[in-house]
């Protein structure tokens, strides 16, 4: 089994090639606000900034299963953090404040949902985030009588889209450690089934809290980034469920099964995003919601899947051609296969219950 | 003999149902114990608060001196005891040699690389006769190589005490002949064997002690053949003569 010299002079060749590609790719996208007009480079940190937000929801419910979408929560809580602390301390020392923040929160969270599983775990995290936008909100009318705050600061879009690509870079590195990595494996097992988890010797609450602060301080970090970037902030713009459920819809486009996997999700929605919300401002919503039905019924695993599949289908030996018939008899079978539906919320009730009450044969 | 695992009174109940009740015994390295009884026993609960999939209401477990009744689950992995479920069960989407490295890694052995955790898998794996099926998927084996898959992942983790929950149910003659012969292998290692079983051949073959439960209790304890003769033991199984 023990590799020989090839190898690892192979090896050792594709590592160095792969890292100098990176490089230059990392090195051209650092380039960019030089390189694009204001407005290209608005929609570069747009961009990148749902790369980080992605990539960083995808180290944790990529790898445990469990769907978070408490996203806005934790990125409203690094922005409005900034927000209020920027007239009292500089801006590194507010970013430093947010991820504190940041962490915390996801600790108490983390250890409090702990038990949840599912379903609930998916409306706690929506929850989570309503709470906080509510509560920032009765504070500010009640204690400070401030509806909103001002964040002037010199931290040009320039500096906001290097420190974000910093972050994303950051960010995929994590990604690729847990890949190849004892903790990564936990949790990937975790994902899969926790009994066994347990059973392989795997803290699994603590695994399962330790990745979810993670995820959480990246999703901050980025947060408190775009705050310079809007002069003026409230609750509601800060703490906004929708980008919740767009980090979802657009890691589940990607497919979670690689670590890039979610970029071929965030590159097109973003990219169309900018165009509706030019052309037809009101339509995104709709736009969204309609690609999400396409992900669960035709693409459960993602454009990264279809890339997959596509690859398999060229590297595969050529075959006889099949003349009409082929195809023909193809799309026969389709149409004649039973249409598997998501089971929906009553899907998961079932399989609550079943966890409750084992069903007799299964207890013995 | 020294003793490895040592039970004392260990009861459970789950509501008003007496599951485990009572139950005290002890086993040493190398020994295979037979635990059998009626269905609805209480030997798989028995087996879930040996593992520390469940806590006991009562009682003591000491693992080689040491209690370890207050431990969760995956630090009693690490005080080297393992098990297998009854329904073989692993992660369907991983390729089998991935749950025996997890186990590897996260086991009781010693600490290594992740790299050399992958060798180390595939010879578990190799030892059970799975090495050709280590990238599959576990539900792409068939049931005799899902058992045998589970075990391995046990044994990855280096227990001293294995818990075999119907590890030898549902198989063929010859598969059956095979199974037992890894049970001895195991208990020729110096493993602590503790084995539910409904086979009684399987049971006769491996076990110089066995335990009888019905209703969450001990009924009778003793070398396989006097206890399946004993009177009582027949009425927990066949129900009372004139029933």
């Amino acid at each position: 089994m023990a590799e020989t010299a090839e190898d690892i002079r192979r090896r050792r060749n594709r590592t160095v090639v792969s890292i100098a590609a990176l490089t230059l790719l990392v090195g051209a996208l650092a380039a960019a606000p030089w390189l694009l007009s204001d407005y290209g480079l608005s929609f570069m940190i747009n961009m990148v900034c749902y790369v980080v937000l992605t990539v960083a929801w995808a180290l944790f419910s990529g790898t445990t299963r469990l769907v978070s979408l408490a996203t806005s929560a934790f990125f409203g809580v690094g922005m409005y953090t900034v927000a209020m602390l920027i007239k009292v301390m500089p801006l590194y020392a507010t970013f430093a404040v947010a991820l504190a923040v940041g962490a915390a929160l996801a600790l108490v969270v983390g250890v409090l949902t702990l038990r949840i599983s599912g379903m609930f775990f998916v409306i706690f995290g929506f929850g989570l985030s309503e709470m906080i936008r509510e509560l920032t909100v009765w504070w500010e009318i009640n204690q400070t009588h401030t509806m909103g705050r001002y964040v002037y600061v010199t931290f040009d879009a320039a500096m906001i889209y290097e420190h974000l690509l910093a972050l994303a870079v950051i960010v995929f590195f994590i990604g690729w450690l847990l890949r190849r990595s004892r903790f990564g494996l936990g949790l990937l097992l975790i994902g899969e089934d926790e009994a066994v988890a347990q059973q392989v010797g795997i803290n699994v609450p603590f695994a399962k809290v330790t990745i979810f602060i993670v995820s959480a301080v990246f999703i901050t970090l980025s947060g408190a980034l775009m705050a310079p970037r809007f002069g003026f902030i409230n609750p509601n713009f800060a703490f906004n469920p929708l980008v919740s459920f767009v980090v979802v819809i657009m890691a589940f486009l990607g497919g979670l099964q690689r670590l890039w996997g979610p970029l071929l999700g965030v590159i097109p929605l973003t990219i169309l995003s900018e165009v509706l919300q030019t052309e037809f401002p009101f339509w995104f919503s709709i736009f969204l919601g309609a690609v999400f039905m396409v992900i669960v019924y035709f693409l459960p695993r993602g454009v990264t899947g279809l890339l997959e599949d596509g690859w398999t289908a060229l590297s595969r030996p050529l075959e006889l051609p099949r003349g009409l018939t082929g195809p023909l008899r193809e799309v026969w079978a389709r149409l004649s296969r039973p249409i598997m539906l998501p089971r929906g919320i009553a899907g998961v009730i079932e399989d609550r219950w079943a966890k409750i009450l084992p069903r007799p044969s299964e207890k013995r | 003999m020294t003793k490895l695992l040592e039970v004392e009174n260990l009861t459970k109940a789950f509501g008003g149902l007496i599951a485990v009740n009572g139950l005290s015994f002890v086993v040493s390295p190398g020994e295979v114990l037979g635990l059998i009884g009626p269905n609805g026993s209480g030997k798989t609960t028995l087996l879930n608060l040996i593992a520390g999939t469940i806590r006991p209401d009562a009682g003591t477990i000491r693992m080689d001196g040491e209690d370890v009744t207050h431990l969760p689950n995956h630090l009693r992995v690490r005080k080297r005891i393992n098990r297998t479920f009854q329904l073989a069960r692993a992660p369907a989407n991983m390729p089998v040699i991935g749950t025996v490295m997890a186990g590897v890694l996260y086991g009781a052995g010693e600490r290594m690389r992740f790299k050399d955790a992958g060798y180390e898998a595939a010879g578990f794996l190799g030892e059970l006769n799975l090495l050709t099926k280590a990238d599959r998927r576990f539900d792409q084996l068939t049931y005799i190589e899902q058992k045998r898959a589970e075990l391995a992942r046990a044994l990855a983790t280096r227990p001293r005490v294995i818990l075999l929950d119907e590890w030898l149910s549902g198989l063929s003659p010859s598969e059956l002949e095979g199974g037992v012969s890894v049970v001895w292998s195991l208990a020729a290692q110096g493993l602590a064997v503790i084995l539910v079983e409904h086979v009684l051949t399987a049971v006769r073959a491996l076990c110089r002690r066995v335990i009888v439960m019905n209703a969450g209790s001990k009924i009778a304890e003793g070398r396989p053949d006097e206890v399946l003769r004993n009177a009582e033991v027949v009425r927990a199984y066949l129900g009372d003569e004139d029933a």
